[in-house]
């Protein structure tokens, strides 16, 4: 019952969608509203079917349906209620499904939003969503169909991966990273809407769009940082950052959009740029289809591979379409796309953002040359070559650091040409900040360059952009008499879209200093020890207390018991495990970390011995790993201010009404 | 705290590249230094070695069996006298140059790093003529 209403759900799904993309299309073609108000009918009809269906496949997860195959390939009656649920995403169709599922609710929104502007904009934005939902509900009912049937119904399933029900981040890092990818489509169906429309020009699509490709970078910004949260946690390295084609395939689209983000306040500015931005926009959609062509065919190995097959090909044919119908909507409005605009100096904030969009681009790259190497290497001369961490580090951290300087240097230049006085108000307390830095990591016995460096240019934004709030707030403060408080509330509630942006810049550097340190002073060391023996790792004494042995319903787990002290005192006490799945030969390393502030301690189990006498751990101390997720947070924090659509400016006359003497009294302003 | 601790560690592993173990092992005492110094030259060699059975980690990372010897191979090597070429050698007779997490720049891989250049060199050139060309103001 439950695989006849999904799977009759999907292909009703998939002709309406067709539907209301024909509807919709020749509706605004021919002008015709009624045509054009069933069409968006129908988009609504659509997101209610894919809806039916997501939910018929959770019911039958949950109800442990084995008839339906999804179901009879990830399920289990011993896996949790919670990993049960999550295991929707946790193979190929179930993902496809939950894809499919977000960009009907995407498409939908859109549409419930936007219909009664004028133009046809809005209906050849919601075509080209309705076109690419057409694409996943095809793959559907095709090649990626979830609701097939199992006869004879086996009586239990083999569960999740192992690797997909060891933690309970495997809930949060794919959803977000699909909201970020679908959420992509959005600005590229409205880029795309604009051609079609002819209604490019003037820019309006950028701003109609704005806060949704905010929303799906803040996304795909917390998905990578909840990826390498996971990837340290679950598999028993102590890195979080592994250069892993789909770790790539994440960041790829990233790069590109923070491009976009920032070229974007280029052309609204000064009407520059606008084929390029509209190329970002392109390239950024189609990035996040690579993407997940690559994890999905098989054709580079992955932690992520999970399954291949010729699925991959599809997504091969629809990066293909994506990139025809852009190239020919850009040719025929070429005309529109001209630029008449002029920078309004070269030490100004343009220069800035266009050197930023010129890294952002070269790292983008970079990165996507490194990823597809090995398999043009292979075709090319038949030999296997790897393209790895050493590489990617090597080749991105002068990029990453040259980013690092200019994110101080942007938002301390205004629009216009920079006179002497100023530049040297915004950039000297940052240089001193810089060089500051730079000696006392050097004295600190930081040995590579690119670590001082990296600390250096860290404190040269950080101070730049706090040194913007401390302007702006100082100014209100004086101009208004406001408190300090008041003064940077209403500063950022004026305006939203710049300091959102500098509150992420604070969140960037909180990442770039966390990740420089914690890969520069990372101290680790691996022994095997004997009960009530310890080792001793950079001042902390390890010591193993105890192995032991535990059956739970879905794996059995091998553990240690360990006490971490120092100076004799103890400091915590941690149980570094193996989990053993049923349906994996290699156990899962499930790693125990204590963390603070300051950094964590990281245990791994790596092997013990059969009768329990022994076991070999490897401990790494890493400084300010946390920081690295905090910062990830703070970057999307900034995104919110920035996305926030309440009280975009603070009425002046609000501003205006407060007593200026009633502000409560100022709170130490320095 | 911690970086203290951290820094504590990276003073005590002094300069190694190219330097020969036995001298090393003299110059030290033979105790915790000298086996952190024998420990950081191997995490130099072993994460450029990519652990054949998981997923673009070097054996330097990966927790796995496999990495486990290989990198106790790279150690006892690196303690009997050998060079980091010697051991990248070896290996790469072993398992083909996929072994190696950074392709050698030569021939064909010159590519891989070539063409990231070209761009910011091109790139940045572009934007300088753009800059110039497209600013009200111009300073000399």
């Amino acid at each position: 019952m439950t695989r006849a209403i999904g799977a009759s759900s999907l292909y009703v799904s998939l002709a309406v969608t067709v539907a209301a993309l024909l509807l919709v299309t020749f509706g605004a073609r021919r002008a015709q509203a009624g045509w054009l108000r069933a069409g968006y009918a129908a988009t609504y009809l659509q997101f209610g079917l894919m809806t039916a269906a997501t939910f018929a496949m959770i019911f039958g997860l949950v109800a442990h349906d084995f008839s339906i195959d999804y179901v009879a390939q990830v399920g289990s009656r011993a896996t949790p209620l919670y990993y049960t649920v999550i295991s929707l995403w946790g193979a190929l169709e179930g993902s496809i499904l939950f894809w499919g599922w977000v960009l009907a609710l995407l498409t939908a929104l859109v549409v419930f939003w936007n219909r009664s502007r004028e133009g046809n904009l809005i209906p050849y934005t919601t075509a080209t969503m309705l076109g690419v939902g057409i694409f996943f509900q095809f793959l559907l009912v095709s090649p990626a169909f979830p609701f097939g049937a199992v006869s004879p119904v086996p009586p239990d399933g083999p569960g999740p991966n192992p690797l997909l029900q060891n933690h309970w981040l495997m809930g949060i890092h794919p959803p977000l990273l699909y909201l970020g990818y679908v959420g992509m489509t959005v600005p590229f169906a409205f880029a795309m809407g604009a051609m079609a429309s002819g209604e490019v020009g003037d820019g309006s699509w950028i701003r109609l769009s704005r806060r949704w490709t905010l929303g799906a970078w803040a996304f795909l910004t917390a998905a990578i940082i909840a990826g390498m949260w996971w990837s340290y946690e679950v598999l028993g390295w102590g890195g979080y950052w592994a250069w892993d084609p789909v770790e790539n395939a994440s960041f790829m689209p990233w790069l590109t959009a923070t491009a976009f983000l920032h070229s974007v306040m280029v052309q609204e500015r000064r009407g520059l740029l606008k084929l390029w931005n509209l190329n970002l926009v392109v390239a950024t959609f189609a990035l996040t289809i690579l993407g997940t062509f690559l994890t999905r065919s098989g054709v580079l190995s992955s932690v992520h591979a999970f399954t291949e097959g010729l699925i991959g090909y599809y997504f091969l044919v629809a990066i293909a379409i994506t990139l025809l119908a852009s190239f020919v909507l850009v040719a025929g409005n070429s005309e529109r796309l001209v630029s008449f605009g002029k920078l309004e100096g070269v030490a100004s904030r343009g220069t800035v953002f266009l050197f930023n969009n010129l890294l952002l681009t070269a790292f983008t790259f970079t990165v996507l040359v490194g990823t597809l190497f090995p398999l043009f290497a292979e075709a090319v001369r038949g030999e296997k070559v790897s393209v790895g961490e050493p590489f990617f580090n090597r080749m991105t951290i002068p990029i990453c650091a040259a980013l690092l300087f200019l994110m101080g240097v942007g938002p301390a230049l205004p629009w216009k040409e920079a006179d002497r006085a100023t530049l040297r108000r915004k950039l000297l307390g940052p240089i001193i900040a810089a060089g500051v830095t730079l000696v006392a990591s050097v004295g600190a016995g930081v040995r590579s360059p690119y670590a001082a460096l990296a600390f250096a240019f860290a404190a040269f934004a950080f101070v730049a952009n706090i040194g913007e709030f401390v302007e702006g707030a100082r100014a209100r403060m004086r101009l208004r008499g406001e408190s300090a408080v008041d003064a940077l509330g209403h500063l950022l509630a004026a305006n939203r879209r710049r300091y959102g942006g500098y509150v992420a810049h604070l969140g960037v550097v909180a990442v770039a200093v966390a990740i420089t340190a914690s890969s520069t002073f990372r101290a680790e060391h691996e022994a095997t020890l004997k009960k009530g023996e310890s080792m001793t790792v950079g001042g902390l004494q390890v010591r193993l207390d105890e192995v032991w042995g535990r059956e739970e319903p879905q794996r059995s787990v091998i553990g240690t018991t360990v006490t971490i002290l120092k100076g004799g005192r103890e400091v915590a006490r941690l149980d570094p495990r193996m989990n053993f799945y049923p349906t994996s030969q290699q156990p899962v390393p499930t790693p125990a970390v204590r963390s603070r502030p300051s950094g964590d301690i990281y245990l791994n189990l790596q092997a013990f011995a059969q009768d329990g006498t022994n076991a070999t751990l490897r401990v790494i101390v890493e400084p300010l790993v946390p920081w690295i997720w905090a910062g990830g947070m703070i970057i999307c924090l900034g995104a919110m201010i920035s996305i926030a659509p309440f009280g975009r400016r603070v009425p002046a006359a609000v501003v205006e009404a407060e007593p200026p003497m009633a502000a409560p009294a100022p709170v130490a302003a320095t | 705290m911690v970086s203290s601790v951290g820094l504590v560690f990276s003073l005590a592993a002094p300069g190694l590249l190219g330097g020969d173990l036995a001298a090393q092992d003299a110059a030290a005492p033979r105790v915790a230094a000298g086996d952190s110094a024998l420990e950081r030259r191997t995490r130099e060699v072993a994460s450029g070695l990519r652990c054949p059975v998981c997923q673009g980690l070097s054996i330097a990372d990966s927790p796995s069996e496999l990495a486990l010897e290989m990198k106790g191979l790279v150690r006892e090597q690196l303690a009997a006298g050998k060079t980091p070429d010697q051991i990248r050698a070896y290996f790469i007779g072993k398992y083909g140059e996929w072994v190696l997490l950074e392709p050698k720049a030569e021939g064909l891989n010159l590519l891989v790093y070539v063409l990231p250049l070209t761009l910011v060199v091109g790139g940045a050139l572009f934007v300088i003529r753009y800059v110039r060309a497209n600013s009200e103001k111009r300073n000399s």
